[in-house]
């Protein structure tokens, strides 16, 4: 199928926060609580329409365990989006936010848009990070902020999609140079030729909009 | 509040290295007066690697007795020279093996421990290479680093007997820029900042240092090899055809008369010491097909045409059974290896097994067994009973009867070691964060673990359950190494075969002792099998070994599933078993897995570098091949590729890689750091 652009996204947080339950909602809009837990990355990808373009999502779901860091961190290189996800029944997976982002601001490009989730928010009644606090932490991290639940879907559409919109939104006002891949923005092929003219061949001659 | 403090900074999150001054570290001191005294010219033989003229060497570090222990031979091990030295203004690091193999070595273990020293030499290590050093000074015992590349491969532990891992950081900070982390006192970043301006710049803007590394040591051209052997290659190696088909990678950063520049060359010549016929056929095998790796369009189609052709090919040749004539066929290269492997055989069966048994139950012909299984596997029914000799819990020439005994004691000792976590009450737990984390993840962590398997299915499924008291009890015997994701995925098969709570224990122990390397804190093991891939790969394909250096693939990270657990994602549940069955033989190698890789990996080569694939499009390739891998091809192809290889490729792979059993060192096993979950 072919797209205006393709977007890469990565996944990140503790192990257990529902990284792949989130991923799994949005692209087939299920719940499933026994999926196998992540080792190294898993793949999921969706199409979805932004300002009349359709737009490829391409999404790494990383593993969250700490010794695999090392491994993980390289899968970093190149992604335009990630999703900062902790639990919010699990004050640990909040605290370890910083060193989750520090990791991701070193390893990924500077202009990776960051949305910040916290998972299974219909768990309220067990509650151990208040929505405050997440909110309170984005806002000095410069993210991005919802509470969501892989399980009721609640939000999960609205925190790929918004993440897409600041991406694209980027991309109107020049902030990334589309031909250069390193930004985790590949230009599609089967675009009518809209404003700007950024979307070519695979030459990919046209650079951004001004 | 005591506990959350003891969780953050225990579960270990690296902060990113903050700027830590070294000079008020003693070592700075310490060294400051050592380095200066050295600046002695170098041996001629240092200074003419790869370049016509010489160029001057100022050794700035010289350390003798800085061993490697390859401990897989008892108590031997290989003593030799460290040495730092500037060369037109860069910093290099070498270290060169001693001739002969220091004391206690029996003669016979000599000659292995030959095959391996120039493995490890290091000729000519840009320092701009290394990502990072680890420096261990344990109170008792030898002090060690371990050096691991930006490229993520890590060099096997170096331990100084003569003490000196100060002043080589001292000296190394006067030539490169190293912040140690404040986190991990034993992690200092390394950087190499030949430009001055550069230098004073990212030291003020310190959290992008470790990006500015990667960046500064994009290429990959580091070496495990060296001091090549000349007296044992001849001129065969001389000519390979080989070096032709490198010239494509010399897209190098280095100057020209750079000593790293040619690194990879002599790697080759030192792997190609493959006999003439082997090396013949590959490269002459590998070599078709291969383009500039633009990626057009026709090329797609041509190579769909060329897939089908060999898996019809191959049909047919199933049926011939005749090796060698196949073999002499040298026009369908890659079909060779394709066909090579013998025909898979059928499983073994009751009747079969009981004849491999003496009246008492002793197994007479264990060598037998182990290549009946390796080429057919197992029949489910006897799993049980098999299994526990492959993987070492029972010994082939123990009676019935001391089984039945060994059982009953070891079921005893299964009850004792669970009994130690049974009996945490709720009030210790709340004091004991290390055991409710690790409670806490083998909890979560067995629910996610083969449910769609219906012995694992469902709500409250009692076998759940007894997966997670193995683990936690595992993870009490073997504190150390405690539990890690994917012990799980081992786990699961075995209870699975077992149905019996001690015997699955004692035999997942059995299989860790072989693969915990794999789980180890500090990945040791993980980067040590990624490594001997590496080799492995640039010996049997060199084409696809240059295209994964050009593209930056060489950590391999792409095949950190299919090592870590050997291959259990990629397959079925009834698949799994029969593999994992035939690499636990150890029939042809104890690293027949790592043969794997390479086998599938050729299969899938003409795609790989036909379509241009980067880092992130192979990795996705690769996950995506789950549940798409013909299992009994793969081990055909890894049966040809293991038998080409023959002792070449087993001095691909360093002493102690899992699965061989590890490296016993003075403080345990396994890394111990506080956070060991
Ligand atoms: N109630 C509730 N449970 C959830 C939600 N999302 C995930 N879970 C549960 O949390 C567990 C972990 O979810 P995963 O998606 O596997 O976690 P992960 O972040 O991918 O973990 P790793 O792969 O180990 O890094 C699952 O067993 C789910 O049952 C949610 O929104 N609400
Ligand atoms: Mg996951």
């Amino acid at each position: 199928m072919s797209y205006a652009y393709l977007f890469k996204y990565i996944i990140i947080g503790d192990t257990g926060v529902g990284k792949s339950c989130l991923l799994l909602q949005f692209t087939d809009k299920r719940f499933q609580p026994v999926h196998d837990l992540t080792i190294g990355v898993e793949f999921g990808a969706r199409m979805i329409t932004i300002d009349n373009k359709p737009i490829k999502l391409q999404i790494w779901d990383t593993a969250g365990q700490e010794s695999f860091r090392s491994i993980t961190r390289s899968y970093y290189r190149g992604a335009a989006g990630a999703l900062l996800v902790y639990d919010i029944t699990r004050r640990e997976t909040f605290n370890h936010l910083a060193s989750w982002l520090e990791d991701a601001r070193q390893h990924a490009n500077a202009n990776m848009t960051v949305m910040l989730i916290g998972n299974k928010c219909d768990l309220s009644h067990r509650r151990a990070v208040s929505y405050e606090e997440g909110e309170q932490f984005a806002k000095e991290n410069g993210l991005v902020f919802m509470e969501a639940s892989a399980k009721t879907a609640q939000n999960v559409e609205e925190a790929f999609i918004k993440t897409a919109g600041t991406i694209y939104k980027k991309i109107q006002d020049g902030v990334f140079d589309v031909s250069n891949e390193s930004y985790g923005i590949k230009v599609g092929y089967a675009v009518p030729n809209a404003s700007g003219g950024g979307a070519g061949s695979s030459s990919q001659g046209g650079g951004c909009c001004s | 509040m005591r506990g959350e403090a003891a969780a953050d900074a225990g579960a270990g999150y690296p902060r990113s290295p903050e700027p830590h001054d070294l000079s008020d570290d003693s070592d700075y001191a310490a060294a400051a007066a050592a380095s200066a005294s050295i600046h002695a010219a170098i041996r001629s033989d240092m200074a003419d690697i790869g370049s016509e003229e010489t160029a001057r060497v100022d050794v700035v570090y010289e350390k003798e007795r800085v061993t490697i222990h390859p401990t897989q031979y008892g108590s031997s091990r290989i003593s030799g020279k460290l040495r730092l030295y500037l060369q037109l203004g860069a910093l290099f690091l070498s270290w060169e093996p001693n001739e002969g193999v220091d004391s206690f070595s029996t003669s016979s273990v000599t000659a292995e421990i030959e095959k391996y020293r120039n493995l490890y030499t290091i000729q000519a290590l840009p320092v701009s290479d290394i990502r990072f050093i680890r420096r261990y000074n344990p109170t008792f015992g030898l002090e060690y680093i371990i050096i691991v590349l930006s490229s993520g491969l890590a060099f096997p532990p170096f331990y100084f007997y003569n003490g000196g891992t100060r002043e080589l950081f001292a000296t190394m900070k006067q030539h490169v820029f190293i912040i140690r982390s404040d986190d991990d006192p034993t992690l200092f970043l390394v950087n190499d900042f030949e430009d001055p301006l550069q230098k004073s710049l990212s030291s003020l803007e310190l959290p992008g240092v470790a990006t500015v590394a990667n960046a500064m040591s994009r290429q990959n051209s580091f070496s495990f090899a060296g001091s090549v052997n000349e007296a044992r290659h001849g001129d065969d190696a001389k000519h390979g055809g080989p070096s032709s088909i490198y010239e494509y990678g010399s897209k190098q950063k280095h100057k020209l008369n750079d000593p790293g520049r040619d690194l990879s060359l002599q790697v080759l010549e030192k792997f190609s010491l493959v006999t003439k016929f082997a090396r013949d056929t590959t490269s002459s095998l590998f070599r078709e097909n291969h383009s500039s790796g633009s990626h057009a369009y026709g090329r797609q189609k041509q190579e769909h045409v060329w897939d089908n052709r060999i898996s019809d090919k191959y049909k047919d040749q199933q049926i011939t059974q005749d090796d060698t004539s196949v073999l002499s066929d040298s026009t369908e290269s890659d079909e060779l290896l394709l066909v090579w492997g013998k025909k898979r055989g059928s499983p073994l069966t009751v009747d079969e097994w009981r004849a491999f048994l003496d009246p008492e139950g002793r197994i007479m012909d264990s060598k037998a067994l182990r290549k009946k299984v390796f080429y057919g596997g197992v029949d489910h029914v006897l799993r049980k009973e098999v299994w526990k000799f492959l993987l070492g819990y029972h010994e082939y020439d123990s009676t019935q009867a001391e089984r039945e005994y060994l059982a009953a004691m070891k079921r005893e000792e299964y009850e004792a070691i669970k009994s130690q976590w049974k009996s945490i009450s709720a009030t210790q737990a709340k004091r004991f964060t290390k055991f409710r984390e690790r409670k806490g993840l083998i909890d979560k962590d067995v629910v996610r673990t083969d449910r769609a398997v219906p012995f694992y299915e469902g709500d409250d499924n009692r076998n759940v359950v007894v997966l997670r008291d193995i683990l936690l009890t595992y993870s009490f015997y073997n504190f150390d190494l405690g539990y890690c994701q994917g012990m799980s995925d081992f786990l699961a098969p075995i209870l699975h075969v077992m149905e019996d709570e001690s015997e699955s224990f004692w035999c997942f122990a059995s299989l860790m002792e072989r693969l915990g390397g794999n789980f180890n804190r500090d990945q040791n093991g993980m980067h040590a099998q990624l490594l001997a891939l590496s080799k492995l790969v640039e010996l049997l394909d060199p084409p696809l070994h240059n295209y994964f250096r050009q593209n930056d693939c060489l950590n391999y990270f792409f095949c950190f599933r299919w090592v870590l657990i050997q291959f259990k994602r990629e397959f079925s549940f009834d698949q799994i078993m029969l593999l994992w069955e035939v690499l636990w033989t150890q029939y042809l190698s104890e690293h027949f897995h790592l043969y794997l890789c390479v086998a599938i990996l050729k299969r899938y080569r003409q795609r790989i570098i036909g379509e241009g694939m980067d880092f992130d499009t192979l990795l996705k390739f690769i996950n995506e091949l789950s549940g798409q891998i013909n299992i009994d091809q793969a081990i055909q192809d890894a049966e040809a590729l293991c038998t080409i290889a023959g002792d070449n490729g087993a001095a691909c792979i360093p002493p102690g890689t899992p699965p061989s059993l590890p490296v016993e060192t003075d403080g345990g096993l396994y890394l111990q750091e506080d956070d060991v979950l």
